[in-house]
């Protein structure tokens, strides 16, 4: 039986929207439907019973009495202290979750290349719904202009502050942290305390950034292990059995090549 | 490729040349098409270094207690611990970067084998300077023993010692005693003795300064020689370093063959030594 692997990694469309509504900016409604854009990983293993290879469930046990409790005799507890909670019922925590409005509001235009990465969370991309000529009105401002549309959305039970923005001819929304979500450098006591470089050292490690300076392609960071992930995929498909080998330190790398060499001269001899 | 598990390959073993135990690893890698010949069935005494050559080392003839049932062992009563100590023997290639890999630097080889352990196959005149000799001294009593050796119709082969020395074998075939081997290199040392102001030939006047002593004492039963291209426990990772006779003239500097300095080396000045197995026939007065 032919089989092809179930995810291939650059050809992924999500088939359903995440999450679909309108933009508003003042009066105005742009419809449209946002796709999940980015993915943390290329690879994603399921757990299975190793002496039968069936799927395993996760179940929530007690750590009283180790019985398995049903979903709704659950509740939520906050730990304050040690082993002591405030319980909150599943009502109280509804009332208190900001309203999903399906509508991603725009407050402002922002220079989108002033804001610092740090802040960008995910990214989606955002499809036309139903109405093309809004959406292409919207775009097309945006890349005239290179600014960014600062806003909020609502996704299941948070609000984020987003930037709308145009990449690659579709408009794109990055959510993005909230301030205290990042830890402030100036709080590590070890960055209180830097010296001024000299004047000399200072000239030479400028010297160095120019000379290294190019333009910056992602294509040029090939993640490793996802590839051979892949390519042991393809083989265990095919019905090849696979032997694990352990992973060579860069060091040793000098030590095999040598070790390749020594053996061919041993068999000449 | 090899089953050994390197570990801690970035510890420096020779701090004044910032060595470290990767670099020694690759050294016995690189040699060992030279090196496993010769060690081939021979039990070998290791000194090992595990925090480097500034600390201290330790020699170990037993076995180490971590030696994996692939490594081949000899064992043989000793007389004078007693008891039964297991050698290691190292006829391999993952035998050899197994001792590396226990930073054992030096690797030093009986002149017998296990299978024939009393009759020698090598005969070794340690040719070992007392300070302030200079080392084109220990040349001239080199050169005046191999002349000697040519005129008993035997063909020799020399290396540095690592350290100041040189040493010169011959191999012969396996017919004689350790007794007997050791009385013909006396007798050559002797002859030597008498030719030369600077060579010794007796091991009571052999710390005398400014002397060259022609050690015949090595040929013995159990007792060990380093091994061509056994790294030295020295400060510069010197190397014992096996020469062409024709570059064993005045001028020679052993200290100079270090581990980085004989990386690049692939010739064998000792090619076909193996197989010259020679007589001692002729008598040396």
């Amino acid at each position: 039986m032919e089989e092809e692997p179930m995810e291939e990694a650059n050809a992924r469309i999500p088939k359903r929207p995440f999450w679909s509504g309108a933009v508003t900016i003042g009066l105005v409604n742009v419809p449209v439907k946002l796709y999940t854009m980015t993915f943390d990983k290329a690879f994603s293993f399921r757990f299975l019973h190793k002496q039968d290879g069936q799927p395993l469930k996760y179940q929530k046990v007690c750590v009283r009495d180790n019985a398995v409790v049903p979903w709704e005799d659950t509740v939520r507890g906050y730990e304050v202290s040690k082993n002591r909670f405030i319980v909150f019922q599943k009502e109280e925590l509804d009332a208190a979750r900001p309203q999903s409005s399906q509508k991603i509001r725009i407050d402002k235009f922002v220079d989108y290349l002033s804001i610092d990465p740090i802040y960008f969370e995910r990214s989606y991309v955002l499809a036309p719904d139903k109405s093309n000529e809004a959406y292409s009105l919207l775009l097309t401002s945006l890349q005239k202009t290179h600014k960014a549309g600062a806003g909020r959305i609502t996704l299941r039970t948070k609000e984020y502050p987003v930037l709308l923005h145009a990449y690659k001819g579709a408009l794109v929304l990055t959510t993005l942290r909230y301030a205290y979500e990042i830890s402030d450098p100036n709080n590590f006591e070890e960055l209180k305390r830097l010296m001024e470089p000299e004047k000399k050292e200072l000239d030479l490690a400028v010297k160095i950034i120019n000379d290294l300076s190019g333009e910056f392609d992602i294509t040029e960071y090939e993640d490793t292990y996802e590839e051979r992930i892949r390519k042991l995929i393809a083989k265990k498909l095919k019905g090849e059995t696979i032997v694990a080998e352990k992973p060579v330190k860069e060091e040793a790398k000098e030590l095999m090549a040598a070790l390749q060499e020594t053996l061919n001269q041993l068999k000449k001899q | 490729m090899t089953k050994v598990e390197f570990t801690n390959l970035d510890k420096v073993l020779y701090p004044e040349v910032r060595v470290k135990k990767a670099q020694v690893i690759q050294h016995y890698i690189r040699m060992a098409p030279r090196m496993l010949g010769i060690l081939k069935n021979r039990p070998i005494v290791l000194t090992r270094f595990p925090d480097g050559v500034d600390k201290e080392g330790f020699y170990e003839k037993d076995m180490p207690l971590s030696t994996p049932s692939w490594v081949k062992i000899f064992k043989k009563h000793s007389e004078t611990a007693k008891r039964e100590i297991n050698y290691v023997v190292c006829n391999d290639l993952d035998t050899l970067v197994w001792l590396a890999n226990l930073a054992a630097l030096e690797l030093h080889m009986t002149l017998s084998k296990i299978d024939e352990f009393e009759k020698p196959d090598l005969v070794v005149f340690d040719v070992d300077p007392e300070p302030s000799v200079g080392m084109d001294d220990v040349v001239d009593a080199a050169l005046m023993l191999k002349e000697k050796l040519e005129d008993l119709d035997l063909r020799s082969y020399v290396k540095t010692s690592g350290k100041k020395g040189l040493h010169i074998l011959v191999p012969i075939v396996r017919e004689y005693t350790f007794n007997q081997t050791r009385e013909y290199v006396h007798q050559i040392g002797r002859y030597l003795a008498r030719e030369s102001p600077v060579v010794v030939s007796e091991f009571s006047r052999s710390k005398k300064p400014g002397t060259v002593y022609i050690d015949y004492l090595q040929n013995s039963h159990g007792r060990t020689m380093v091994c061509p291209y056994s790294l030295r426990a020295t400060p510069r990772a010197t190397v014992s370093m096996p020469l062409d006779w024709r570059d064993v003239k005045k001028g020679l500097k052993p200290e100079e063959f270090t581990l980085s300095a004989v990386a690049k080396s692939e010739s064998n000045p000792w090619k076909g030594m193996l197989e010259d197995k020679q007589k001692l026939e002729k008598s040396v007065d």
